[in-house]
């Protein structure tokens, strides 16, 4: 016989199992029911094992409702813990035959032709290999046949170890059930309307009445019942997947160090990348780092586990292009670990990358030339590694009533709007279009300088209306108002805001400092002299002491902080 | 002093937040003297803005916010409106014709005015120039000033120079200040007077929330993304004339004007002007004579010559329709109810109606007032200031519809239209649709609407919370707290509008002048913007012409009695005192009947032990919200068996209640009540009844109350006997029946009765034909008919047709099962099925195929599985699964080759197959026998040619989940039936056994669920009725009970229950101890839950 099957029965609970069943033992004797979802309202039962289904509980339950049953212990899902299982189960059957099939998440296939010789009979092969699942954490079938779909069938078909001579396929197969086949829905609803049940009686249909009835698929799947039906093994190849890792002997404190390692996993990466014609358009850090010195004592043992833990550093870094210069991957990644260092000396290094195809372009003869695009993504995380990150890009005008609100964007060099379709020109220049509708007039005189962030101020009001306003320390009063312009939003969330906004002309009157030192950004200069001529009182004996400075602010109090601030000042 | 004079409601769907009562409230605690309302597009929300108004002595202005260019978005349009305000009636009926021009051409929701529309209809309206959406704002945005001067001179071109007023709103916003200015401009520039409003969205500043909401539906956004559609602020609220003072202190002219304005707007719906339209009568006759004479020939046909009393009552009540003017009303009725009979539409007055010889005479009702003594002044009452209701029941479906296109035809597409529907946000909708605007996905607003509202009864712990809690959302939550708070905020706030099921209003002449019609979902049809208490509210006459399924089924059953059976049955001439029913009805045997076949009704029936039809106008009236909260019901059951002394509520009230036995179970009952011991009059009871009905009013049934205590008071009715009293009178704001009602429903129930008990196989029929109907599922009447001897035949095409029918057997007559009932068949393929068959016989499935092109794989294997193609072959009959392997071979073309291969040659050149273990035995040409099998296994066929297959014949359980799942029901044996034998070994006892056994023993029941309640009413406790083979057990679950075994009793379709039985008075049931899940058949049964 040449093929074994392993299969993992209830594999989604015995993973959940596994993980957890050094902390608990026992746990796989119990009914367990295992939940997943998007959010805590949506969890519901995804799994469960036989003795969970026993008392009641189906799939698609919903955690309340399942928590309703006693005796059923609720788990989460997990996917890694999954595809630890996987990996287990994988290497349970790498440790008896290179050929291996990765049928699902749940079966790999072995070729065991030529194995007897080397390890005994076929029986000695499969007890093996629930012998090493075993210890694997993982409880499974196995099922030996000369066929891979016989012994793919027995396997998930028949409980423990399945041995099925040459020319027995039919038969053995014959007693399960035709779901163990997995037809597809409707051949599945069709058979069941037939009432054909198990292999056997799907077996028994005259081939030709079934091709005209249920076509190829159905002769295929009787092919399978039969155990007749004959296909090659698919060996798992290795994945496409590009992940370097080093475990360092002293722990690495320093960038520069560190960028040694870097660059030598870097370089290996690119190199694999170049030979499957491939690039990175992503790549991710991950650092182990080591557990912090404590000096308490402190003997428990949970304590003492938690603290051991090394800690996770990891970074993704979007590319703008598929890149596979390992310099260049190293300058941006040496740029982005400096604006935010690891917290402790690192253990252990893993880079991987996200492969694609390399950009391939050609510039225009004539078109004028932009800056390269690599070069630029290393210019931006530069001035992203000064600035820090989120703060560099274009500014993006949000759709809000809420004052001065805009968000950063990616900053996009030109070239790329000129690769946008005449549709997509459009929508753009209408977008842009209403953004000019909204923004203040540009044909009018005054600019307005906003502040960043908006300055705390102090306001007096009387009768509603400002009338002293405290700026930087500084005192004025409020010649001209106009307001409030009211705004509220976002009540649903709890950053909403609420803001009664002014436009101030105020007046600020200091003592003599030579009023040549005029503010660059003062807005009207005067001199009493002025006021005297317009009519305004002033203190005869303080007029030649004092300097009168007109100024345009735009203010705001915010009802949410119960503050005045001033959001900026006209030009 | 300043009058808000631009408001919208919720009215204005999805543009305005508060319902017109709240934003008059407001109104009204800030003292303001009156206000207007423009909702757009319509005077929906006017009718109750008017009565409120009127309630709080705030003057209601009527207007509108008419679409002159419709905004597009996606054309980048922003569209403006008129805002228009009533001065006069001409006015108000030249709004409304501009709106229903607008509507009648227009899509739902769509539209706009024309400007020569405007022109001809300008007349006694006046024109603001609106906020943010009006003329003045789209102009200034689109041409500048000098487009804005040209527009608002068209506005008085078209109004009218005095009829416009330039207005200004001030909300704190730059570019709205920015508009006042340019506005103020104008004004003065022109010469008109500016006007300040607030262009008010909603009553109060916490409604600005659900504003936003309705602004993201309206959008179909979400509050995350709707940006700057949401209001920039709260400011669009309802101001008090202070603030609106303080806000335009710099343009004291345009506050003052708000008053000179509001001074000229003389209309209010006081003034409407609506006419009932005439009855056409022959020259030298007036509407008063002509329904003299008909009344008179009524009175003939009903009572004979010689029946003083009824001369003497139709005498008394023709004077009063005569002094009221009401002639036309009457013969316009009698119009409708001649056509229905003249095209044998069943028909049947019902409500108040039924209290008038009149009515009888006519034959508009068939309940005779005269000798049931029914107070004529419930109906009509010279006291009263409203019109008369009367309710014609008519069977649903077609016939129903005839009915209403007769009354267009007869009075014009502007003559007629059907009332409203205001469909308002309720537990299910708000929930989903606030949950999608506050970016919940799919998945949790299904889990949400599905927690909402599927019990109807609620306990402490069934709570919103625990709901939330069950469903794993945390109320701690801020987004989850402000999901649950909205839901509550927008509950009965108008969502759309519907078209009410049966309420018709007519009109003498236009009807388009005193409400906008617009176009009803359903063609043909046309809706006014009211709705049907509006309408009453606003002194419209209604006509109701309702479906009703029963009406269907009388009506059908009679036709198969006729076409089937010979027989003429006419139901106005039913004996009265057919001992049949009355035994049927006091063994509590109701399944089907119409009104008295609930479970409810059921346990009472055998207690009240109705003898004649009275006893069956109060079985109607007793099991209601109404008097089982009044906890009338026992004590009248008491003292109807003699167990319990008629003693009256109080001494004075003794004629009133003498006929129910001191205890009051009729609205009429209640309102002479009120009558005697309050003192109420006439009109102040009637009032009183509305408050009754007024579902939207806890304030009004509160102040009726405390009127109602007054009155008694002061007629020296004090202490426990007033409490009494008035609960009795309160309770029956959950729905009583008046009396009048009551008869003419107990009428159709005695006919329903009466039909079931003499011709089952036509009433069963009928039934199954007019389905979803009553309170049990197919099944059950099915079930319940084989117990009453009933034969059913499964569907067959070669004999069914798309209804149920019936077949004529030595024996008797037997049901046969019509196509409809085949689950996923479509009619069109039924239908024709049946048309082709009547052509000639089908004699195979292929053949089958080829003459019914368009039915479907899926429809074939529907039927194969059903059984209804075992007797396609003339030469032999197949199994269910030979029929189904047939079927895949007809539904795949074979392509020429294989085309006309015969199956045998197909089998002849086949690979040897192993033959199966099985004896083999051959069952060529033996009918399958439904009824009397074994859930054994049959023994294996093999295909031997002659169109036979490979597949073993189905098992009996097979075969019955093939019958429930394809039709939802089975003519087999009861699935009860195959484990009887166990059952009873496990000391089980059928339905049948029950009611003898002694009370209070320990007895086990099992079945199959076919309904779960429970009820408001009930505190908590759940009722279930089992189905077996011999009939339905009830079982009662207290809610300690039903707490701990929530889920076997909601989930598991057959039960095995163990507790006490209680059998008394002729009614048994079981208080269960004990819940046992039952594994009987996989087949899915369904049950009736959740009442």
């Amino acid at each position: 016989m040449g093929f074994a099957a392993i299969y993992v029965p209830e594999f989604m609970v015995q993973a959940v199992v596994r993980a957890e069943s050094r902390a608990e033992p026992g746990l796989r004797e119990r009914a367990i029911a295992l939940i997943d979802g998007n959010a805590p309202p949506l969890f519901s039962v995804v799994a469960a094992n036989a003795r969970a289904l026993a008392t009641g509980i189906f799939l698609g339950m919903t955690k309340a409702n399942a928590a309703q049953f006693v005796g059923v212990e609720i788990r989460a899902r997990s996917v890694a813990a999954e595809k630890a299982a996987h990996a287990a189960l994988r290497d349970v059957g790498w440790s008896v035959s290179p050929r291996m099939e990765e049928t699902a998440a749940d079966l790999v296939i072995l070729d065991i032709a030529g194995l007897s010789s080397l390890l005994g009979p076929e029986e000695t092969i499969a007890e093996l290999l629930v012998a090493r699942a075993g210890e694997c954490g993982l409880r499974v079938n196995v099922a030996i046949a000369e066929n891979i779909s016989a012994a793919e069938i027995a396997a998930r078909g028949f409980a423990g170890i399945t041995l099925i001579a040459a020319g027995e396929e039919a038969s053995r197969i014959g007693e399960l059930p035709v779901t163990v086949l997995s037809p597809p829905e409707e051949i599945a609803e069709t058979l069941a309307l037939w009432g054909i049940k198990t292999c056997a009686a799907l077996a028994r249909l005259p081939v030709p009445q079934l091709s005209e009835r249920l076509g190829q698929a159905g002769v295929q799947l009787r092919t399978l019942a039969r155990g007749a039906a004959s296909r090659a093994l698919v060996v798992a190849e290795t994945e496409l997947v590009f992940e370097e890792e080093m475990e360092l002997d002293d722990a690495v404190e320093e960038l520069e160090p560190l960028s040694f390692v870097l660059g030598r996993l870097l370089d290996q990466l690119c190199a694999r990348l170049t030979a499957r014609a491939l690039a990175a358009s992503l790549l991710r850090v991950r650092f182990d780092l080591q557990p912090a010195f404590e000096n308490a004592l402190d003997v428990r043992t949970e304590v003492v586990r938690a603290k051991n833990m090394p800690g996770i550093y990891e970074r993704v870094m979007q590319l703008p292009v598929p890149m596979r210069d390992a310099k260049l991957l190293l300058k941006l990644l040496r740029l982005r670990l400096q604006g935010s260092p690891p917290g402790a000396p690192i253990v252990k290094v893993l880079v991987a990358a996200e492969a694609s195809r390399p950009r391939i372009t050609q510039r225009g003869l004539f078109l004028p030339s932009f800056p390269d695009v690599e070069k630029l993504e290393l210019t931006l995380a530069r001035l992203a590694g000064v600035v820090g990150e989120g703060n560099v890009g274009s500014a993006e005008v949000v759709d809000t009533h809420r004052p001065g609100e805009f968000r950063m964007g990616k900053f996009l060099p030109v070239q790329e709007e000129a690769k946008d379709s005449p549709r997509k020109k459009a929508a753009k220049k209408r977008s842009s279009e209403i953004v000019e509708k909204h923004l203040p007039n540009h044909s009018a005189a005054m600019s307005f300088r906003v502040f960043r962030p908006p300055l705390p101020i102090h306001v007096n009001s009387r009768e509603g209306r400002p009338a002293e306003v405290f700026v930087q320390g500084r005192r004025s009063e409020v010649c001209k108002a106009s307001g409030p312009w009211r705004t509220s939003g976002e009540w649903w969330r709890e950053e909403q805001w609420n803001e009664d906004e002014w436009d101030l002309e105020v007046r600020f009157v200091d003592k003599s400092r030579k009023a040549q030192t005029q503010s660059p950004c003062a807005g009207t200069f005067q001199t009493a002299k002025h006021l005297q001529q317009k009519g305004v009182p002033t203190n005869g004996a303080q007029t030649e002491k004092f300097e009168e400075e007109f100024r345009r602010y735009r203010i705001y109090f915010d009802a949410v902080r119960q503050g005045w601030f001033a959001r900026g000042m006209y030009d | 002093m300043y009058c808000e004079l631009h408001a919208r409601s919720a009215f204005s769907f999805l543009e305005g937040a508060s319902i017109p009562e709240d934003l008059i409230a407001v109104c009204a605690e800030h003292g303001m003297p009156s206000m207007a309302l423009l909702d757009r597009d319509g005077v929906y929300g006017s009718a109750r803005f008017h009565l409120a108004g009127v309630k709080a002595g705030v003057k209601a202005h009527i207007g509108a916010e008419v679409t002159a260019e419709e905004a597009n978005a996606e054309k980048g349009v922003s569209g403006w409106r008129y805002a228009l305000l009533v001065k006069s009636r001409t006015g108000y009926q030249n709004l409304c014709r501009l709106i229903t021009r607008m509507k009648l051409r227009s899509a739902k929701g769509k539209g706009s005015v024309r400007p020569q529309e405007v022109a001809e209809l300008s007349e006694g309206l006046i024109c603001l120039t609106g906020g943010e959406e009006g003329a003045l704002a789209h102009a200034l945005e689109s041409g500048g000033i000098s487009a804005a001067i040209k527009r608002v001179t068209e506005l008085c071109e078209l109004f009218g120079r005095r009829n416009v007023y330039v207005e200004v709103q001030r909300h704190f916003c730059r570019k709205e200040e920015a508009r006042n200015a340019a506005a103020v401009e104008i004004a003065r520039k022109l010469q008109l007077p500016l006007l300040a409003t607030n262009g008010v969205r909603h009553a109060r500043p916490e409604q600005r929330q659900i504003l936003d909401v309705f602004t993201c539906l309206r959008h179909h956004r979400v509050l995350a993304n709707a940006g700057r559609l949401l209001s920039r602020n709260g400011e669009n609220r309802v101001k008090s004339p202070q603030e609106m003072l303080q806000l335009f202190r710099d343009l004291p002219e345009a506050i003052a004007h708000t008053q000179e304005l509001s001074a000229r707007l003389q209309f209010t719906l006081n003034d409407l002007g609506y006419k009932f339209p005439e009855y056409p009568v022959a020259k030298g006759q007036t509407q008063m004579s002509f329904l003299r004479e008909r009344a008179h020939e009524g009175m003939l046909w009903r009572y004979g010559a010689d029946d003083e009393k009824a001369r003497q009552q139709l005498q008394r009540e023709l004077a009063l329709i005569e002094k009221l003017d009401l002639p036309g009303y009457f013969l316009i009725v009698w119009d409708i109810v001649r056509f229905c009979r003249e095209k044998n539409i069943l028909v049947q007055g019902r409500g108040s109606a039924a209290n008038s010889a009149v009515c009888y005479a006519l034959g508009i009702t068939a309940v005779d007032p005269v000798k049931m003594d029914l107070l004529f002044e419930r109906f009509l009452s010279d006291k009263r200031d409203d019109w008369p209701d009367i309710d014609l029941d008519l069977p649903s479906g077609d016939q129903r519809e005839r009915a209403i296109q007769y009354v267009y035809e007869r009075y014009g597409k502007l003559g007629a239209a059907m009332t409203a529907n205001v469909i308002t946000y309720r537990g299910k909708s708000a929930a989903r649709e606030i949950g999608k605007v506050l970016s919940f996905d799919t998945e949790t607003l299904a889990r949400l609407s599905s927690l909402v509202g599927a019990w109807e009864y609620r306990d402490a712990n069934d709570s919103l919370e625990r709901q939330f809690r069950d469903a794993g959302f945390d109320l701690k939550q801020p987004r989850i707290r402000k999901f649950f708070e909205l839901c509550q905020a927008v509950q009965d706030l108008p969502r759309h509008l519907g078209q009410h099921s049966g309420g018709m209003v007519i009109c003498q002449g236009q009807l388009d002048s005193i409400v906008p019609v617009e176009p009803a979902t359903m063609p043909g049809r046309v809706v006014v913007q009211w709705d049907k208490e509006d309408c009453a509210d606003m002194k419209i006459v209604k006509v109701d012409l309702l479906g009703l399924g029963m009406m269907a089924v009388l009506e059908d059953s009679i036709e198969m009695i006729r076409r089937d059976y010979g027989e003429q049955v006419d139901l106005g001439k039913l004996p009265g005192d057919d001992e049949m029913v009355y035994q049927t009805l006091q063994k509590a045997d109701t399944v089907g009947m119409f009104q008295i076949e609930s479970r409810a009704q059921m346990s009472c029936l055998p207690r009240l032990h109705p003898t004649c039809f009275y006893d069956i106008v109060v079985q109607v009236a007793i099991i209601r919200p109404g008097p089982i909260v009044g906890k009338m019901v026992h004590p009248y059951l008491r003292r109807r068996q003699g167990k319990e002394k008629a003693e009256c509520l109080h001494p004075s009230l003794e004629k009133v209640l003498a006929r129910t036995l001191g205890v009051p179970l009729f609205q009429e009952q209640l309102l002479r009540i009120a009558m005697i011991a309050a003192g109420f009059s006439g009109s102040e009871a009637e009032e009183l009844r509305r408050a009754f009905g007024f579902k939207r009013s806890v304030k009004r049934m509160k102040e009726v109350e405390e009127k109602l205590r007054a009155g008694m008071a002061k007629n020296g009715i004090h202490g426990e006997t007033q409490d009494r009293i008035v609960q009795s009178i309160t309770s029956f704001a959950l729905y009583g029946f008046p009396e009048s009602h009551a008869a003419s429903f107990a009428l159709i129930a005695y006919a329903s009765a009466y039909l079931k008990c003499h011709y089952l196989a036509a009433f069963t029929a009928a039934m199954l034909n007019n389905q979803p109907m009553g309170f049990y599922s197919p099944a059950t009447l099915v079930k319940d008919a084989h117990r009453h001897g009933q034969r059913f035949k499964p569907i067959d095409v070669m004999r069914s047709h798309w209804e149920c029918l019936l077949e004529k057997l030595p024996e008797g007559f037997s049901v046969r099962l019509g196509l409809r009932y085949v689950k996923g068949l479509r009619a069109e393929t039924g239908q024709e099925i049946a048309r082709q068959r009547g052509i000639r016989q089908f004699t195979s499935i292929a053949e089958l195929k080829r003459r019914v092109p368009g039915i479907q794989k899926s429809e074939l294997t529907a039927l194969a599985a059903v059984g209804a193609l075992n007797f396609i072959s003339a030469e032999r009959s197949f199994h269910r699964r030979d029929a189904l392997w047939q079927v895949e071979r007809a539904a795949r073309a074979a392509g020429p080759l294989l085309e006309g291969m015969d199956e045998a040659v197909a089998e002849a050149i086949a690979e040897p197959i192993e033959k199966p273990q099985q004896k083999i035995k051959l069952e060529e040409n033996t009918p399958i026998k439904i009824e009397a099998e074994s859930m054994a296994a049959p023994v294996g066929t093999v295909a031997v040619g002659n169109g036979a297959s490979p597949l073993l014949q189905m098992t009996a359980e097979e075969r019955l989940v093939a019958d429930f799942l394809g039709t939802g029901m089975t003519v087999g044996p009861h699935p009860l039936a195959y484990h009887r034998a166990a059952l009873r070994a496990a000391g089980v006892r059928s339905a049948v056994e029950l009611p003898k056994l002694p009370d209070g023993m320990r007895v086990r029941v099992a079945g199959a669920v076919i309904a779960r309640q429970r009820p408001g009413t009930a505190k908590g406790f759940v009722f279930l009725s089992l189905e077996d083979e011999t009939g339905i057990a009830n079982a009662i679950i207290t809610p300690q009970l039903f707490e701990k075994d929530h889920t076997v009793v909601v989930h598991h379709p057959y039960l095995l229950l163990e507790g006490r039985l209680q059998n008394q008075e002729n009614t048994t049931s079981v208080k269960v101890e004990r819940i046992e899940s039952l594994t009987v058949t996989q087949a899915e049964t369904g049950s009736h839950d959740f009442h």
